[in-house]
Parts: C-alpha cells; sequence; structure tokens
C-alpha cells in the first residue's frame, strides 16, 4: 500500500532504510564469517588480517564427517588418483582419511550426533507444540477452576536457568535410566518447552474469536472437529510461530545436553566445542559444523517466514 | 413443521439475570423480529435457542421437542451472527459449503446447492474470494448464504444487517423479507431498529432489560403499546408522553391554560390525573385558530423533506407534531394544536396501559 508521504517522511524513510542496511550487516558479519571459514583451506582460516578472497574449498565438511590422521609422507600418484576427490581434498591438506581394513571410510562423531539433534527437536518441538496447542484451547475456551494460578504454575517451570536444575535432573535421570537416550532429552525438552508453548498459544487461540466455532457447531460440527477445522487452521499462524521457537530452543540448547548426553544421544551443540579441545585447533572444521548446524534452523525460519511476520505482528492489526 | 417454544426461561450471567422467565410460541413459517435496546438480551435468548448457552431454568422446545439437553450441532437450527463468524480461512465457496459438509453431503450436490444459493443472493461471482476481500454486504449475503443452504429447522438471525449503511440495508431487508416468502422456514431475527422490525416482522417481540414487553403484530404493537416502554420504543418520531389533568371533556397538559378536547365517555373513565402519550402524527397544527384547538409557541422545526417535525411549548410541556412540509415557517410562531382523540393512549403510574380508549 502507498500512502501518500511528506517530503520529511521520505527522507526519514531513506535513513530508516540506512539504519537498517547497518543493523543488517552487523548482525550478518558473524554469519558470514562463519561460512566463509567453513570453506577456507586450514592455512588461511587464522591469517591476521582475515582473508576475504580465496578459494573456496570443501575439505573442511570432509573432515567433519570423517575421522583423519596425519600424514608421515605423502601419498603415492597411484594411491591419490585412485581416490575419490573428496578423499583428495583432504590429502591435499596434508591428512588422510581413515579406513577400516576392508577400506570403508570411519565417520566421526558428527554426523550421528547431528542426526541426534535433528530426531531430539524435531519431536520434541511436535510434541511441546501440539500438546500446546490443546492445553491453550482448554484455557482458552472453557472455565478452569483455579485459571490464573494453573497459568502461573505452568509459567514456573520456566523461572529456574536449566544449570540450576541440570545436576538434580542427572540424578534422576541416572535412576530410571533416561540419561544418555534420546527419549530423556525428547522428555526434557518437550517439558522445558511445554510452559511457553501453552503462553504463546493461549494469545493466539484467545485472538480467535468464540464464533467461528460457534457458527461450526450450528453447523452440526462437533467440538471436536470444530477444533480440527476451524481452529487449527486458523492459528496456523500463531502454531508456526511457536514452533519456530521451541525448535530453536531445543536444536540450540546446551546445557542439558552436555550433562545428560555423553555419547548415544549426545547432539550436536556438545560436540561441536569437544573438537576445539583435541589437538591444535582445526578452526575450518568447526566452522564447517557450525555452519550446519545454523543451517536447518534457516530452511525452517524460512519455510514459515510469512507465518511468523504475521504471528510477530498478531493482535497489533485487527482483522 | 417446525414451532419454537420456550417455556418460563431464566438465564444468569453469575449474579445478573439477562432473560427473566421469557415465555414465547414461535410457530411454524412464522418471521419473528426480537426488538431491544443494546444488551436486553436478544444475543443471550438466541444462542439459547441454537444450543450455544445453557438456560438455568424452563425449557426450549423445537418442533415440540424439548432441546435443552441436545447439542448445538444436534439441533439442526441455523445461525447467522452479529459479526457474520465467516471463515477467513476458507474462500466464500467453501464457507458456505462448510454445513453441507457435516452431514458428508456428497460433492456434486454440494457444488449444485451452493451455486443456486449464490444465484439466489447474487454472488456468484464471489465464490472464489476470501471473506476479507468483500464489502460488508457481500459478506452478510455470504453469512446468510451458509445457512440457506441446508434447509435447516429454523433461521436464527442475530442482527445481520445492523453493520450496512441504510441504503443497503434497505435493498436487504426487501430481499430478506423475499427470501423468508419463498423459503418459508421459521425465522427469529434479531434488531434494534424499529423500523427494520416493522418492515420484516409477522410478529414482533419487544424485550426490555431480559423481560418480555409486549408480543404482536407490527400494527398492534404500534397502535396498541401495552406500556410506556413499548409506546416509546416503537414509532418515530418517539410518541409524546406528558402528565396531563382530566377535567370533563377535556385534557389539560401541566401548566398549560387550556386543554385538548376529548370525548365526555372517555374522560368519565380516567382518573383526575394520569399519564397521556400521543404520536405525532396524532396531532394536528392549524396557524388559526379554530374549535378544539389550543394555543402553541413553535419551538424547533425539524424539515424532512416529506413532512415536518415541529417541537411545540404548551404549558410547561414540549411536544413534538408532524406536519406538511413548509406549513409552519419558523420557530417563535404561535400555532394552534388538535388532538386526535382516537389516537390516544392513557398510561398509570407505573407506565402501563390503561387500556382506555374511544
Ligand atoms: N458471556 C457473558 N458473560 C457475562 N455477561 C454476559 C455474557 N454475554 C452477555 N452478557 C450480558 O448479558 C446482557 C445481554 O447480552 P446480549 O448479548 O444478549 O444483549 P443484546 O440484546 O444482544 O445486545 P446488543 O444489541 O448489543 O447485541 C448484557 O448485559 C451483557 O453484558
Ligand atoms: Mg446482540
Amino acid at each position: 500500500m502507498a500512502a501518500v508521504r511528506t517530503k520529511g517522511e521520505m527522507l526519514r524513510h531513506r535513513l530508516s532504510i540506512i539504519s537498517l542496511l547497518v543493523i543488517l550487516a552487523l548482525f550478518l558479519a558473524p554469519i558470514f564469517w562463519i561460512t566463509a571459514t567453513a570453506f577456507k583451506p586450514r592455512n588461511l582460516a587464522t591469517t591476521v588480517p582475515p582473508t576475504v578472497f580465496f578459494q573456496p574449498e570443501f575439505s573442511p565438511f570432509v573432515k567433519l564427517m570423517t575421522k583423519r590422521s596425519q600424514l608421515r609422507s605423502a601419498p603415492t600418484a597411484e594411491v591419490y588418483n585412485a581416490a575419490p576427490w573428496w578423499e583428495q581434498t583432504v590429502f591435499d591438506g596434508g591428512e588422510k582419511v581413515v579406513r577400516s581394513g576392508k577400506g570403508e571410510v570411519q565417520l566421526s562423531g558428527f554426523p550421528s550426533r547431528f542426526l541426534n539433534s535433528l530426531i531430539i527437536a524435531i519431536t520434541s518441538t511436535v510434541l511441546a507444540v501440539g500438546m500446546g496447542t490443546i492445553t491453550a484451547y482448554g484455557f482458552s475456551r472453557f472455565k478452569v477452576a483455579g485459571e490464573d494460578d494453573w497459568l502461573f504454575f505452568i509459567l514456573s517451570t520456566r523461572m529456574l536457568p536449566p544449570v540450576v536444575v541440570a545436576i538434580p535432573m542427572f540424578l534422576m535421570y541416572r535412576v530410571v535410566g533416561l540419561n544418555d537416550t534420546h527419549l530423556g532429552l525428547i522428555i526434557l525438552y518437550t517439558a522445558f518447552n511445554l510452559s511457553f508453548s501453552v503462553w504463546l498459544m493461549k494469545g493466539f487461540i484467545d485472538e480467535i474469536p468464540k464464533e467461528y466455532e460457534d457458527a461450526a457447531l450450528v453447523d452440526g460440527y462437533t467440538r471436536m472437529q470444530a477444533f480440527f477445522r476451524i481452529v487449527l487452521p486458523e492459528a496456523a499462524t500463531g502454531i508456526a510461530a511457536t514452533a519456530v521457537f521451541c525448535f530453536i530452543t531445543a536444536w540450540n540448547e546446551y546445557a542439558f545436553a552436555l550433562i545428560m548426553t555423553n555419547k548415544r544421544a549426545q547432539t550436536a551443540p556438545p560436540f561441536i566445542p569437544s573438537q576445539v579441545g583435541s589437538g591444535l585447533p582445526d578452526w575450518t572444521v568447526i566452522a564447517a559444523g557450525t555452519f550446519l548446524f545454523l543451517v536447518p534452523v534457516a530452511i525452517f525460519t524460512f519455510l514459515l517466514r510469512n507465518h511468523l511476520l504475521r504471528g510477530m505482528s498478531f493482535g497489533a492489526i485487527r482483522k | 413443521m417446525t414451532q419454537i417454544e420456550l417455556r418460563n426461561v431464566n438465564k444468569f450471567f453469575g449474579a445478573v439475570q439477562v432473560i427473566k422467565d421469557v415465555s414465547l410460541t414461535v410457530n411454524d413459517r412464522e418471521f419473528v423480529v426480537f426488538l431491544g435496546q443494546s444488551g436486553c438480551g436478544k444475543t443471550t435468548t438466541l444462542r439459547a435457542i441454537a444450543g450455544l448457552e445453557t438456560v438455568d431454568s424452563g425449557e426450549i422446545l423445537v418442533g415440540g421437542v424439548p432441546v435443552q439437553d441436545t447439542r448445538a450441532e444436534d439441533r439442526d437450527i441455523a445461525f447467522v451472527f452479529q459479526s457474520f463468524a465467516l471463515y477467513p480461512h476458507l474462500t466464500v465457496y467453501e464457507n458456505m459449503a462448510f454445513p453441507l459438509r457435516a452431514v458428508g453431503t456428497p460433492k456434486a450436490e454440494v457444488d449444485v446447492t451452493v451455486r443456486r444459493v449464490a444465484g439466489v443472493l447474487q454472488i456468484s461471482g464471489l465464490l472464489k474470494r476470501r471473506p476479507s476481500a468483500l464489502s460488508g454486504g457481500d459478506l452478510q449475503r455470504v453469512a446468510i448464504g451458509r445457512a440457506l443452504v441446508r434447509n435447516p429447522k429454523a433461521m436464527l438471525m442475530d442482527e445481520p444487517i445492523g453493520s450496512l449503511d441504510a441504503k443497503l440495508r434497505e435493498e436487504m431487508r426487501v430481499e430478506l423479507k423475499r427470501l423468508h416468502v419463498e423459503q418459508g422456514s421459521t425465522t427469529i431475527y434479531v434488531t434494534h431498529d424499529q423500523i427494520e422490525a416493522m418492515a420484516l416482522a409477522d410478529r414482533i417481540v419487544v424485550m426490555h432489560a431480559g423481560v418480555l414487553q409486549q408480543v404482536g403484530t407490527p400494527e398492534e404493537i404500534y397502535t396498541n403499546p401495552v406500556n410506556l416502554f413499548v409506546a416509546q420504543f416503537v414509532g418515530s418520531p418517539v410518541m409524546n408522553v406528558c402528565d396531563v389533568v382530566v377535567g370533563d371533556g377535556v385534557v389539560t397538559l401541566a401548566g398549560a391554560a387550556e386543554g385538548f378536547a376529548m370525548p365526555q365517555a372517555l374522560t368519565q373513565q380516567l382518573q383526575a390525573k394520569v399519564t397521556l402519550g400521543i404520536r405525532p402524527e396524532a396531532l394536528e397544527v392549524v396557524l388559526e385558530p379554530s374549535a378544539g384547538a389550543i394555543g402553541a409557541e413553535v419551538h424547533l422545526v425539524e424539515s424532512l423533506g416529506s413532512h415536518d417535525i415541529v417541537d411545540l411549548r404548551i404549558g410547561q410541556a414540549l411536544v413534538r407534531a408532524r406536519t406538511r412540509a413548509g406549513l409552519v415557517s419558523g420557530p417563535g410562531l404561535r400555532v394552534y394544536v388538535k388532538a386526535d382523540a382516537s389516537r390516544a393512549h392513557f398510561f398509570d403510574e407505573a407506565g402501563q396501559s390503561l387500556g382506555i380508549r374511544v
């Protein structure tokens, strides 16, 4: 919508665009840095001043995914030429990919940790948003005795920082055998996100006029059908926004993941920094891990961007 | 055959009683209009009939069957909401098809019905749009269309045209009347606009503060209001109401030198002090003194084109009279007023009609 603007408003409009660009550059700089480093040869990763122009390489990603060892001597031309292109990039860096006796490539811990992250974050997001939506619907539409107290109680579970509860949780989890399991982290993240999800979804559902459901009821639908056919589509925006927040929280969570898991169910956040400690850090590998770690959130947020934008301004704009 | 009957219905919201002992029968194929001020309980009564609100006591019967324990979805009553309540995520077509899909109507039949109703309502061109891309009048047609597609036992309409402009309202009024004549479904229609009520209703139900004041045809309500509330709520401009002193064959407004002449047979039945109600059109203004006309001073003239409304001072009272356009030139003029005794109403102190007429 193009509204009529005065000259002063035009100027202000331009100024705000410029300042937005500056802020954008500021926020994008670290992401650019990480992305650039992820594609750099190792010897360019830590130069001062930083190298901006370079021949991008794929080797950090290969190194991230595989177990490697130092080359004592350069590979023979025969070995080098027989190797696939990705293995050659590792040879170029003065290392070699570790293979089993049968010649199978040995994977590093990263792929499985990454998969763990995906499984745990997605499952806990689905659970938290699903349960949160139903709970919020109940609070929004029915008279619940002590409603405000319940809502406060639900929120209060979020008031202690994770580090405070991590140790007791760890002890309890050990007793019931949930530590270092996917289920354990899923339960933990679901519980952690649920309060947030209930509160957020209650706000969104409160905004949906009750008369939509009333109309569905007189049209012959049951309350359950009205919920699925009217309330859910109307709340799609809110659900998307809540899902993004829950996913990001679960995806990025570090403290619990560090304490509760060590191998089987470890997620990517505690794994990536653990690579810094082993010998002379290869920053390109860490950058590659971080880069890959950013991608799912970026994709997820990008897919839901329309809903998100509406979700952020929900309630501010009346239809 | 769908008759709707309310028997001694009471409804509380917390400590507030919103419906007070309401009993009413709406006959099959009848068009009944609930008329009342904002907040008098019209919507609540409709919602109770539709099953969207429980009642605290009393019975509601639809087609002779008590429905208090029947859920809204099983009552088969269509409802046009005050706010339309069209689903924003569905197209007009889907909105109108929605009630049909509830009962698993075959796809082809849904299509035929939706297109037929859309044709009747002249919204065939809008079927692919979403509600957000419609004007107020279109929204209203779609909302009515959604109620019409499924031949319900009864139609409940809650101020469906309240938010439209005057011209569109008039058009829709005619259309609604026509639709009712064609469909013939039992209809309860809510409004706070008395002109709408008079124009549409077979019978009007006047409500005030949760209590039924009067039920009757528009003519009955207009010519024989049972109390001052109904008398002043129906009719525009509002009926004049003044305290009067009754003499032998004369009724005098407080503080006035002369009184209106009335038949002795009438004044003999009245007590000395009563309240007179007389509609502006029952007062005749003349410029020259004449038999039975009392003097009055013109206070204000409203020109409405087809006629004028003149505010007159008689004694301490201000009354309004309807005159032909341009009869009275302006304020300050001395005129003479006659009252049509056959159109005079008398009320007691409590505001109840005494029922004493010529
Ligand atoms: N859910 C509710 N809880 C408490 N009070 C309510 C509720 N719904 C309505 N009321 C009250 O009941 C009274 C009647 O409301 P209702 O909506 O039936 O009025 P109405 O005649 O339809 O008015 P309007 O012409 O403004 O639509 C009002 O005083 C209102 O404040
Ligand atoms: Mg209402």
